[in-house]
């Protein structure tokens, strides 16, 4: 299909000529683009032909609403954990989204009991849901409020990786001292020997 | 006799592998009861917030319905309003900026901000809260005021055996000092500054020199 380079905001076609695709909308009948990048014109066999604008060849993976996420905690508050999304199910991100990880939406039981130093700890790797997107301001909202999400990878205070041993403890092999994490119970078909 | 009951790994030591290794210079010290106890008495000026330890703190900004405090540590402690003993969101605690207050660390660790409070779990205050007007704050090294906290310490003795004055020890390593008049409190400060490196005969002829 041929590409042509076009404007975001560039006004493409009508409604009746085409149907808007990905990184088009439609206002008052007409269908223009949002992205600064190549337009495309795919025809359907049903149908009228679908326009869409392409900024890369790859397209950005952004995380919808339901989402299971990978990322790493960089700080923690009393109140909520901050986190950098890294990868969206199994493809890496080529820039981190920034994540927020309430207090009431790291476990799903006794939520007032939960004390997040006692959950995450940074530079942790956690395995998220995405709950919302967010305001234009504010980061995504994650959640850990199921046996499968929760931290995967830690480190202990010696820095040696720990292992799991309850879904609310983690040993380290070398010091064995115990630490808490909210643990995520991971899918035998996920672990790797 | 072999002791009974899991060796104590006290401060200034940690575990490895290959058994224990020392991590801050000082003197080993050993006790001897229940399983035993290791430890490293070392001289430290700098503070570590740790869980627990009661500090003086400085009120540096009020942001909402939590104080910032300064307590020498990395980073500023938080102090909610309703944490002092009869406070509700009707009658709030007259603090300003500047003040000083006695209150325990509820929160401490390397990854958060510190937290503090005044009153204890059964919501009374039990002597924290803000300290009253005048008097004087300074600084002195952590091994001193954990000397000075002993029970049956010496040094405070024999002072209050000089003038009456009240004393607020922070484990922080700030001591908050009053007494009747403003060149009775400066004896004090300057007995207690120099405590640290005097041994018992030469305080008790700084303390004849005082008071004779």
């Amino acid at each position: 299909q041929p590409l042509s380079p076009g404007l975001a905001g560039e006004r493409l076609c009508s409604t009746e000529e085409a149907t808007s695709g990905s990184g088009t909308y439609t206002r008052h009948g007409f269908i223009y683009s949002s992205l600064a990048g190549c337009l495309e014109r795919r025809s359907e066999d049903s149908g009228l032909p679908v326009v869409s604008v392409v900024r890369d060849s790859e397209s950005q993976l952004l995380p919808n609403v339901g989402a299971v996420v990978t990322c790493k905690v960089c700080s923690i508050n009393s109140r909520f954990a901050k986190v950098h999304i890294l990868y969206v199910g199994s493809t890496p991100l080529k820039s981190t989204f920034r994540g927020t990880i309430r207090r009431e939406d790291i476990r799903a039981t006794e939520k007032d009991k939960v004390e997040v130093y006692k959950s995450f700890r940074p530079s942790d790797i956690v395995l998220a849901k995405v709950i919302s997107l967010g305001d234009a301001q504010s980061n995504y909202l994650l959640s850990t409020a199921e046996n499968e999400l929760g931290v995967v990878v830690a480190r202990s205070e010696a820095g040696v990786q720990m292992v799991p041993i309850s879904w609310c403890e983690m040993q380290c092999p070398r010091t064995h001292t115990k630490e808490f994490r909210k643990v995520a119970r991971v899918q035998p078909q996920f672990l790797q020997t | 006799a072999a002791p009974a009951g899991p060796l104590l790994c006290g401060p200034g030591l940690r575990r490895s592998e290959a058994g224990l290794l020392v991590t801050k210079c000082g003197l080993l010290r050993h006790r001897p009861g229940g399983g035993g106890a290791f430890w490293v008495d070392s001289q430290q000026k700098r503070y570590v917030p740790a869980k627990g330890d009661h500090v003086i703190g400085i009120v540096t900004a009020k942001a909402g319905d939590v104080f910032k405090l300064d307590v020498g540590g990395s980073d500023a402690a938080s102090l909610s309003y309703l944490a002092f003993e009869g406070a509700t969101k009707r009658n709030r605690p007259n603090v300003q900026v500047g003040d000083l207050i006695y209150g325990q660390l509820l929160v401490a660790n390397k990854d958060m901000e510190p937290e503090m409070v005044c009153i204890d779990s059964s919501g009374k205050s039990s002597g924290m809260g803000i300290i009253g007007p005048d008097g004087f704050l300074f600084k002195v090294s952590l091994g001193l005021i954990r000397k000075l906290l002993a029970p049956k310490c010496e040094i405070i003795q024999e002072l209050s055996q000089l003038y009456p004055f009240e004393l607020v020890l922070g484990m922080n390593g700030r001591i908050w000092v009053k007494a009747k008049t403003v060149q009775q409190t400066l004896i004090i400060v300057n007995i207690l500054e120099a405590s640290e490196y005097m041994t018992a005969e030469q305080r008790k002829q700084a303390f004849a020199k005082v008071s004779g």
